[in-house]
């Protein structure tokens, strides 16, 4: 980074401690460094989450494996923005390898198991059962229907 | 192009209606710093980048921002799907059920409709890595304030994700704003628009 007259200039991020997936995805980041809770809402779980409401074994295992494809994709997402900017750092590069793989183990094994995210999940449904005649692409509750579904 | 994934970038369960709420809240899909603003902006400027890298930037950002006006729009709906018409007459949200009942349309909180006038797509690249870094500033704000009002433990913790994205794209907005200044003159950024006047630029695509 360059200070100049009449220009902002913001640091350039290096590479540091990242949370864990589950943490990352309730603060915000995977980045320690970024994350700067406001006074009104400490990002300290103290808010925590009720959510819970009876739901069957079958629903609670499908919202675990849920929430695992959301904390993957999260820290997918967010390190895909660091690369943007630093796309020769070989530690956001190998970290982005690691989740892309969970990811894409997580999601065939959602759509086996419960229905398919998107549509290339149908694709690998149908190479492992090409007899299929499922068309599978509304099977699950809409994502914004939220909890208890 | 892009493709669907069905499912939302953060978890939505609310379980309690709050119509007062549902309208405060709605100002991040339609208002003057919401998401859907948000996410026109970065995906209308992305194109005439001259830093291919910014443009990727861009498309990512702008594509993540989709994914919040549907965590919002989640929560608008998730809060008013129950409502009753006595909720729906006296608890704030009176004037917006006459006009959408409990369906989802782009507006401030004080009612004013979107409208592509609240960004800008200004064809240089600093202006518009400017206006980006301050759009992502504006949003954070609007995130506080409704966290200062809002106590509901499962529409805050999404409120507070989304607060801390804004923090996130302000630093990569900075970082864009520096890899576009490594391709000018520090001794004067302002001699050339790099998006326009193509004579000058020696910009590695």
């Amino acid at each position: 980074m360059q200070e100049n007259l009449a220009i902002a200039s913001v640091p350039m991020q290096e590479w540091g401690a990242l949370y864990g997936a589950e943490e990352a995805l309730r603060v915000g980041t995977v980045f320690q460094d970024l994350n700067k809770p406001f006074f009104a809402a400490p990002s300290d779980g103290t808010d925590g989450c009720s959510c819970g409401c009876g739901a069957g074994k079958a629903a609670q295992e499908r919202e675990r494996m849920m929430a695992k494809i959301q904390e993957t994709s999260f820290a997918l997402d967010d390190v895909r923005l660091y690369l943007d900017t630093h796309p020769d750092d070989r530690q956001g590069l190998a970290f982005f390898k690691k989740v892309l793989a969970e990811r894409k183990t997580l999601l065939l094994a959602y759509a086996q198991q419960f229905y398919p995210l998107t549509v290339d999940c149908i694709a690998d449904l149908y190479e492992k059962n090409p007899a299929s005649d499922c068309y599978c692409w509304q099977k699950g509750p809409m994502p914004w229907e939220g909890a208890c579904v | 192009m892009w493709i669907y994934e069905k499912r939302l970038q953060y978890p939505v369960k609310i379980t309690k209606t709050c119509p007062k709420t549902a309208q405060l809240i709605i100002s991040q899909y339609g208002g003057p710093d919401g998401e859907l603003s948000a996410s026109m902006r970065y995906l209308a400027q992305r194109y005439t980048m001259p830093v291919k890298t910014v443009g990727g930037l861009l498309t990512d950002i702008g594509t993540e921002e989709l994914g919040h006006m549907e965590i919002i729009c989640a929560m608008v709906y998730q809060l008013t799907k129950n409502l009753t018409p006595e909720e729906a007459k006296t608890a704030g949200f009176d004037a917006y059920y006459i006009d959408h009942t409990t369906a989802l349309w782009p507006q401030a909180a004080g009612g004013v409709p979107f409208t592509a006038k609240e960004f800008q797509s200004k064809g240089d690249a600093i202006t518009d890595l400017t206006e980006d870094l301050a759009a992502e500033q504006k949003a954070r704000t609007v995130y506080e304030n409704l966290l200062r009002v809002i106590t509901d433990p499962e529409v805050r913790e999404p409120l507070k994700f989304l607060r801390t994205r804004e923090i996130v794209h302000f630093q990569r907005f900075g970082e864009a704003l520096e890899k576009t200044k490594e391709k000018l003159d520090a001794k004067n950024y302002y001699f050339f628009n790099p998006e326009f006047d193509k004579q000058f630029v020696d910009i590695v695509k």
